[in-house]
């Protein structure tokens, strides 16, 4: 009995979704904006990655207020778990292995380094200042693990992330002064296609975005790890 | 490891040996010889160079050389073999109907003496599907292996890590 009310409801379901999914034609675009970015994106913007362009060219103004949510949540992670006694270093933890330790040392200057080419290179290859700054927060995270004892240098931290911030908010101030006169607008030259220094203002914007998700995501590491005590 | 670091100021040797090694790999990450490329690549190599040279030096690493490349070059080319080798091995044990394992713990001596050599070592042996490296101890390694052969530490080290040492001694020399 059971099973039959429920191949009935399944088939109801089933010739409902059918004849919603009949009604719209099979491999058509429903929007013309994508087909705009992907004819014009590269003329606009000057990025090779047009997920890119449309990131941090056309919607940067969004990619802003994301950047902002990342802030004000890392920021509410910090008041959650911030102990009452301020900060203390996490004695009585083991000392990682010579594997852990040793490996770290050698390659937290190489993640360091990817997470760089990552967030450097967003306008030309997948990939940009938040998953560059990932990259850099998992060299931290690897640096916690291998010597529990460290702390992240906390002033560092605060003031790459502000000055990162405060850079991606001058350049959007600065494109009022130039040319169309709006936020974010590109006001420096665009350069060659598909070469590093080229799409203007994109690069400049990614490399302050991977700064300041790094030191963010370190920041959230560091918050975390205080509570294993 | 110590904990803390001394505020000494970073060797010049360490600062040039880290710079080489990150400017070599932005190289391979890019794979462009572009102006720009070229001129991002140092600049960023040579920042963290420049930070991160003080801890880098604790690694105590054998200057760079065109020698020791091509030498770590042959490594890689035996780990390669060897990982196919157990691959096979473990795929037959894997798949035969009485699955033919004995596993267990057993603990291997190496003669390298730098860290980084012992870690390379843990690391192909971890690599090796069969073999894994639990821990490092002095120069005593800790292995967990699917078929152990030989419980005498010598015939173990001699089948589990002498097919990798004398390569990388050749490296580290």
């Amino acid at each position: 009995m059971r099973a039959t009310v429920g191949l009935i409801l399944l088939a109801v379901i089933g010739v409902g979704v059918g004849i919603s999914l009949l009604a719209i034609p099979f491999g058509a675009p429903k929007t013309e904006i994508g087909d705009y970015y992907i004819e014009n994106a590269r003329e606009d913007t000057g990025a090779t990655n047009v997920v890119t362009s449309v990131v941090v060219g056309y919607r940067a103004f969004d990619t802003l207020g994301e950047v902002t949510v990342l802030f004000v949540a890392a920021l509410g992670l910090g008041a959650v778990l911030a102990t009452a006694g301020g900060k203390r270093g996490r004695s009585g933890v083991e000392p990682a292995s010579l594997i852990l330790s040793a490996g770290n040392i050698f390659l937290f200057p190489l993640i360091l380094l990817f997470g760089a080419y990552i967030f450097t290179h967003g306008h030309l290859t997948p990939g940009g200042g938040f998953q560059g700054g990932a990259v850099i927060a998992s060299a931290f995270l690897l640096v916690y693990l291998s010597s529990p004892g460290k702390r992240i240098n906390e002033s560092g931290a605060t003031l790459t992330e502000s000055v990162s911030g405060l850079v991606f908010v001058a350049i959007g101030l600065l494109g009022l002064t130039y040319g169309t006169h709006y936020f974010l607008a590109n006001f420096l030259p665009k350069g060659t296609l598909n070469t590093l220094f080229s799409a203007g203002i994109i690069p400049v914007i990614y490399c302050a975005i991977g700064l300041k998700v790094g030191s963010e995501l370190a920041g959230v590491v560091d918050n975390l790890m205080e509570e294993t005590e | 490891m110590t904990e803390k670091v001394g505020r000494t100021a970073p060797r010049a040797r360490d600062i040039i040996h880290l710079l080489l090694v990150l400017f070599i790999t932005w190289l391979m990450l890019t794979s462009s010889l572009h102006w720009q490329e070229v001129t991002m690549g140092a600049f960023l190599s040579l920042v963290l160079a420049l930070f991160l040279a003080r801890s880098y030096g604790r690694l105590g690493l054998p200057p760079l050389s065109l020698i020791r490349v091509w030498r770590l070059g042959v490594y890689f080319l035996v780990l390669f073999a060897e990982i196919v080798k157990a691959n096979i091995d473990v795929a037959y044990r894997v798949l035969h109907p009485r699955l033919p394992i004995n596993p267990g713990i057993v603990v291997i001596t190496t003669e390298l003496s730098q860290d980084v050599a012992k870690v390379l070592l843990a690391n192909s042996i971890t690599l090796t599907p069969g073999t894994f490296t639990l821990d490092i101890q002095g120069d005593k390694l800790l292995i967990h292996w699917i078929n152990v052969k030989s419980e005498d530490t010598a015939e173990a080290t001699r089948l589990i890590a002498g097919r990798f040492e004398k390569h990388l001694k050749a490296v580290f020399a």
